[in-house]
C-alpha cells in the first residue's frame, strides 16, 4: 500500500478550502473566553461579532475573510511513508483544481513580486516545506494560508548574545508597530536562535501550536505568559479599536545557535487559519483539525 | 463605559458625521462606494489632476476600503462578497481625496494616519472600522449593485456603488473632531513600551 497522488491532491485542496470557511475549535474557544474577560465594551462587541461571523461562514460554507491569501503547507513526511506519484505536483494540481471549482470563487491574491501581476498561480506556489518524522508511516499535512493583513507585520532581527529582556522587547516593538493592522486578537509566533532562515521557520511553526498547550521549556513558559500579559496591556484590543484582547496566545520555539541570535516574530489574525490531516500508507485519511 | 449605536442613512452628510464620536457604533443603510485597490486610489488622484474622468460621482461619497468579488451575469453585476482591507495602505492618497471630494465617511480596517485625520476634521468625515474576517455577515447586507466602475481592473480593485441594509455594526475609529482611536492607543502602547511595563 502507499499514499497515492490522488490522496495528496484531494486532501491538500480540502484542507485549504476548510481553512477558509471555518476557524479552529481552540480559536473559537479562545475568542469566547476573551469576550467573557474583555473589559472594553466596544472590544467585547467586536469579539462577539467575530464569533458570529465565524459561525455564519461555517454553517453557510462561505468565506470567513475575502483575503484567501496564498496557500501554505507544512508537510511532515514519515520515513516509513510510501508514495505513489509526485508529491509537489499533487499539491499544485489540487490547488489549481480547487481554485477552478470552489464556491464562492476566490480573489486572485498570488502576486509576482517582480511585476506585481496577480493571479492564482505563480513561481513556488503553493508554498510548501517538508520535514521528516522518524519511523512514521504517514504524511502529516498542515495548511495555514497567509493573507496580507497578518502577513505584512512579521519581523526578524539578528542580535549578538541578547539577554531575555532584549528578546522580549523586540517582540513588543514588533507588536506595537503592527498595532491594529493584523486583525487582533492575534496568535503570535516567535522563533529564537538557529540561523536566519530557521528562526523564521520556527516562528511560523509556533503559530500552528494549539492554543492552551504548554511549552516544554520552562524559561519559555514564563516568557510566553509575560509577553501575553504585556501585549494585552497595550490596549489595542479587537480590531485595534480598544480593549484588552490583543493576543490570544504567544507561542515560542527555540533552537541552539551561535552567539548571533536571530529572533523572528509573526502573526496569525483572529481567524487563525489552520487545518491538518494525516494520510497513511494503508490509505486511511485522518482529519486532525 | 456604555457606547452608542447609531443607525444612519448613507452617504453620510457632514453634519451627521459630526454627530458621531470615536468609539460609537454605526449600522449603515443606503448607498456606499467601495474599492480595495492601491492602483485604484492612484487612479483617483489622476482623476483629481484631470487626467481622466472619475468612474462615477464620488463627491460627498462614503468611500470605504472594502474589497469585493464581482461578476457579470446576463449583463448585470453580481457581488458575491465584500470584506474590509487595511486602510493604512492608502494613507498617502486619503488626505487629498477627503478634502477635494468632501468625503464624509471612509473606512475599512486598521485606521488612517494623522494627516488623514486632519483632513477628516476639515471635511466633516468619520473613519469606520469594519470587522476583518466579516465576509459572510457583511455580504448579507448587500441589497443591490448600483454601479461598477473601472471593470478593466481586478474585481476587488473596481469601484462599486452598492445599496446596503443593516451593514455592520462598525466602530467609529476616527471621528470628525480629531479623535483618532488608533493614534491614541498607539501612543499609549509606545509609552508602555518605553516604561518597560
Amino acid at each position: 500500500m502507499a499514499i497515492t497522488f490522488e490522496m495528496i491532491k484531494q486532501v491538500t485542496a480540502q484542507l485549504y478550502e476548510r481553512s477558509l470557511k471555518q476557524i479552529p475549535d481552540d480559536t473559537r474557544q479562545a475568542l469566547v473566553q476573551a469576550s467573557s474577560r474583555e473589559t472594553n465594551e466596544t472590544g467585547r462587541r467586536t469579539l462577539q461579532i467575530m464569533i458570529e461571523s465565524a459561525d455564519a461562514a461555517r454553517s453557510q460554507q462561505s468565506l470567513v475573510c475575502s483575503d484567501s491569501g496564498v496557500p501554505v503547507y507544512f508537510m511532515q513526511i514519515g520515513t516509513q511513508a510510501q508514495f505513489e506519484g509526485n508529491v509537489k505536483q499533487a499539491i499544485e494540481e489540487g490547488f489549481a483544481e480547487l481554485v477552478a471549482t470552489i464556491n464562492p470563487p476566490l480573489l486572485p491574491h498570488v502576486t509576482n513580486p517582480l511585476t506585481l501581476e496577480r493571479g492564482y498561480q505563480g513561481k513556488g506556489m503553493p508554498i510548501t516545506t517538508f520535514d521528516l518524522v522518524d519511523g512514521a508511516d504517514y504524511i502529516d499535512i498542515t495548511c495555514s494560508p497567509k493573507a496580507l493583513g497578518s502577513g505584512r507585520w512579521a519581523a526578524l532581527e539578528i542580535f549578538s548574545f541578547p539577554d531575555l529582556p532584549t528578546i522580549e522587547n523586540f517582540v513588543m516593538e514588533t507588536v506595537v508597530k503592527a498595532g491594529s493592522q493584523p486583525c487582533p486578537p492575534v496568535v503570535i509566533g516567535v522563533g529564537i536562535g538557529g540561523s536566519f532562515d530557521y528562526a523564521a521557520k520556527m516562528a511560523k511553526e509556533a503559530t500552528l501550536r494549539q492554543i492552551g498547550t504548554v511549552n516544554p521549556e520552562p524559561i519559555l513558559v514564563d516568557m510566553e505568559a509575560h509577553l501575553l500579559e504585556r501585549i494585552n496591556k497595550t490596549g489595542f484590543g479587537p480590531m485595534g479599536t480598544g480593549g484588552d484582547s490583543t493576543s490570544m496566545a504567544v507561542h515560542i520555539n527555540y533552537c541552539a545557535g551561535h552567539g548571533f541570535t536571530p529572533v523572528a516574530v509573526c502573526f496569525n489574525c483572529w481567524i487563525n487559519r489552520r487545518t491538518r490531516a494525516r494520510c497513511y500508507n494503508d490509505g486511511r485519511i485522518q482529519m486532525l483539525e | 463605559m456604555s457606547i452608542t449605536t447609531h443607525r444612519m442613512t448613507f452617504p453620510l452628510s457632514a453634519s451627521d458625521a459630526r454627530k458621531l464620536r470615536a468609539g460609537d457604533q454605526v449600522i449603515i443603510d443606503g448607498e456606499i462606494i467601495i474599492t480595495a485597490g492601491l492602483p485604484t486610489h492612484a487612479r483617483f488622484l489622476d482623476c483629481l489632476d484631470g487626467k481622466e474622468p472619475f468612474p462615477m460621482n464620488l463627491h460627498g461619497a462614503s468611500l470605504f476600503h472594502l474589497g469585493s468579488y464581482s461578476r457579470e451575469t446576463e449583463g448585470q453585476f453580481e457581488i458575491l462578497y465584500i470584506n474590509p482591507t487595511t486602510s493604512t495602505r492608502f494613507n498617502p492618497h486619503m488626505p487629498r481625496l477627503i478634502r477635494e471630494l468632501q468625503l464624509h465617511a471612509t473606512g475599512g480596517k486598521g485606521g488612517l494616519d494623522e494627516a488623514s485625520a486632519q483632513a477628516m476634521q476639515e471635511a466633516g468625515c468619520v473613519y469606520l472600522s469594519f470587522l476583518g474576517g466579516g465576509c459572510t455577515l457583511l455580504s448579507q447586507a448587500i441589497e443591490q449593485v448600483l454601479e461598477v466602475g473601472w471593470t478593466d481592473m481586478l474585481t476587488h480593485y473596481r469601484v462599486v456603488r452598492l445599496r446596503v441594509k443593516g451593514l455592520g455594526p462598525v466602530t467609529v475609529g476616527i471621528d470628525a473632531h480629531g479623535n483618532n482611536l488608533y493614534a491614541r492607543i498607539h501612543e499609549a502602547a509606545q509609552e508602555q513600551l518605553k516604561s518597560g511595563a
